[in-house]
């Protein structure tokens, strides 16, 4: 079937419809369960497609953006929860925050400003560092940010959580965040800047001869992904309604990370796909473990199995199709 | 509307120049007191055994490699502390003896960069890359990944590459390494013309020597880190140094 649109839309045009029906879809058949698991689905995509931006593009592996998205995640409670209940839970906050609730879009904003701006001062320290020394300290800055938060009693509540903010997201808005997330790196990696960076991550030597900048196309993307990130992290928040510093460490770092791979690192058709991909991988999984009938028998999985055969199915595509189930190629 | 082109200021250096230029890698002098000059509009040969210094040398004249000692000076400024961008801005492109493709983007793509790398927007910089790659004769392979070239076509990229937007001097890296005679022949014929197609100073080395005598107007001749000749073709190939170090073997 030959699709008439300008080939320059083509990828970020089939991607969102394809998200925008699936939620149609799955909203029609109406099941609390399958609503909830779209709707995580969709704003986990949302930071895979934020940390492609910046990955893909660059060819530097970060551990660390999952640390921009307790850092959305956190800005947004702070800024939407009730008066009554940070002046209790979270004494240490700020006048402008401790007394006032902002409206959920201008908490998601700022929930992207903010972890952009930790990005930027970030991100000026380590771009000039190789790529592995820079994947390194990525890895470092979540490690911060978890301590930090984990024991910053008085604005995060340590390692107590963090409850009562709104439910907003459903799987509507979280679809109207992913394609925002779709058009936004789509629109950075044909920009100049995005073809520097790519251009880069081939080969530096050369894009040093071509003048360009490396350090700065670097810090660009970088700032870019987190402010995706960031919000990412704010419509978690308020998908859950509950939020804890362990939420934002090693597992969803896993999780992200193997959805990256799985789909393919270097294309934003492998960020979408590689989300869909091992979100159905852990769900029958996880329905595994729970258990199901089989000819009177009771047969279940052993707890784990998640972890395990997520691993397993990252180590498949590692080893069978390196460059994920895109190949690295846009639809 | 401005001509997005406008934009890019014209590189206007009349010169190039390696003066009193050593490098020493550990204990190895790589270059000792080499002096070169490259002018806008001639071709300049550069040739010497392996392990002479060559690459080492257009390294230093282009920020890839900082001299021990001795300086480079563009239009007589001196250039200590630039980097490779800043050189490729004030008008010093080069090839790459390896290639160094970027091999996962189109051939329109990876002579896109330098014209965006220069300020232009991408569709200035797509339709000055297809200019070159049409004088190059691959225009036809515009939108090839480049990882899937051939050695000939790889280094057709590579010179676009440095051309687009023409610099003041390119410096190339051995481009025709790899290639058949006739193919190598070819390429040659297309650097002939780039001083006055481009208005640049060529600078190119070449281990074919009934080549390089053909196409540059003068030589310099590197061993062991040394000048050990310069002059024009008949001038070198007259000079007993070189038949002894570098042309022996090969006359
Ligand atoms: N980065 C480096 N570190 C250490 N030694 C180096 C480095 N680069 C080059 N050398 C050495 O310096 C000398 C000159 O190398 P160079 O690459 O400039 O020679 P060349 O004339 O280009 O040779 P070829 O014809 O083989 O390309 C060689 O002995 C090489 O091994
Ligand atoms: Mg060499």
């Amino acid at each position: 079937m030959k699709i008439p649109l300008p080939a320059r839309f083509r990828t970020p045009v089939l991607l969102m419809a394809g998200l925008t029906l699936l939620v149609a879809l799955a909203t029609a058949i109406g099941s609390e369960q399958l609503n909830f698991t779209l709707t995580e689905m969709l704003i986990r995509m949302i930071v895979v497609i934020g940390l492609y931006m910046f990955v893909g593009n660059s060819g530097i592996m970060s551990f660390g953006h999952i640390g921009f998205m307790g850092i959305g995640a956190y800005v947004t409670a702070w800024a939407t929860l009730a008066p009554e209940w940070k002046q209790v839970m979270l004494q240490g906050l700020p006048a402008f925050l401790q007394e006032h609730t902002y409206p959920f879009p201008v908490a998601v904003l700022a929930s992207g400003l903010v972890a952009a701006g930790v990005a930027l001062i970030l991100g000026a320290a380590i771009m000039r560092l190789n790529g592995l020394a820079a994947s390194i300290a990525t890895f470092a800055f979540l490690a911060i940010v978890y301590s930090v938060y984990s024991n910053w009693e008085s604005v995060t509540g340590g390692t107590s959580s963090v409850i009562g903010i709104p439910t907003v997201v459903g799987p509507w808005t979280a679809v109207a965040f992913a394609c925002l997330a779709v058009v936004a790196a789509y629109a950075f990696q044909v920009s100049r800047y995005g073809l520097m960076l790519r251009a880069s991550r081939d080969d530096e030597v050369a894009a040093q001869s071509s003048s360009v900048d490396i350090v700065r196309v670097r810090l660009v993307a970088f700032v870019c992904s987190a402010f995706l990130v960031g919000m990412g992290g704010a419509l978690y928040a308020h998908f859950l309604g509950v939020l804890t510093t362990d939420a934002f460490y090693l597992a969803l770092s896993f999780v992200t990370l193997s959805m990256l791979v799985v789909g393919g690192i270097g294309s934003l058709t492998g960020a979408v796909a590689g989300t869909l991909a091992v979100t159905l991988i852990v769900e029958i999984l996880r329905a595994c473990e729970r258990g199901f009938a089989l000819g009177g028998a009771q047969i279940s999985l052993p707890r784990g199995s998640q972890e395990i055969g997520l691993g397993l199915a990252l180590a498949l595509v590692l080893i069978f199709r390196p460059a994920g189930i895109s190949r690295s190629r846009e639809l | 509307m401005v001509d997005p082109l406008l934009r890019v200021p014209q590189p206007t250096a009349a010169e190039l120049a390696a003066e009193g230029v050593s490098v020493r890698f550990q204990g190895l002098a790589a270059l000792s007191e080499v002096n070169l000059t490259l002018l806008r509009g001639e071709i300049v040969g550069l040739i010497g055994p392996n392990g002479a210094g060559k690459t080492t040398l257009i390294n230093c004249l282009t920020g890839f490699q900082r001299p021990t000692t001795g300086r480079v000076a563009l239009a007589r400024e001196d250039t200590a502390g630039w980097n490779p961008a800043r050189f490729r801005k004030a008008g010093v492109a080069r090839t790459f003896q390896a290639g160094r493709l970027f091999r996962d983007m189109t051939v329109a793509e990876n002579v896109e960069v330098t014209g965006v790398g220069l300020g232009l927007d991408r569709k200035s910089a797509h339709s000055v890359a297809m200019e070159v790659l049409d004088w190059l004769g691959i225009a036809d392979k515009a939108a090839r990944t480049a990882g899937t070239l051939d050695y000939t076509d790889e280094r057709r990229v590579g010179i676009a590459r440095a051309l687009v937007l023409p610099p003041a001097f390119i410096l190339m890296d051995e481009p025709a390494a790899g290639m058949s005679d006739s193919e190598g022949e070819d390429l040659v014929g297309l650097v002939t013309s780039i001083p006055t197609k481009f208005g640049c100073g060529v600078l190119i080395i070449e281990h074919n020597m009934r080549v390089i005598m053909n196409v540059s107007h003068r030589l310099y001749v590197l061993d062991g880190g040394r000048t050990v000749a310069q002059g024009t073709p008949a001038e070198v190939q007259a000079n007993p140094a070189v038949i002894s170090a570098y042309l022996g073997a090969d006359v």
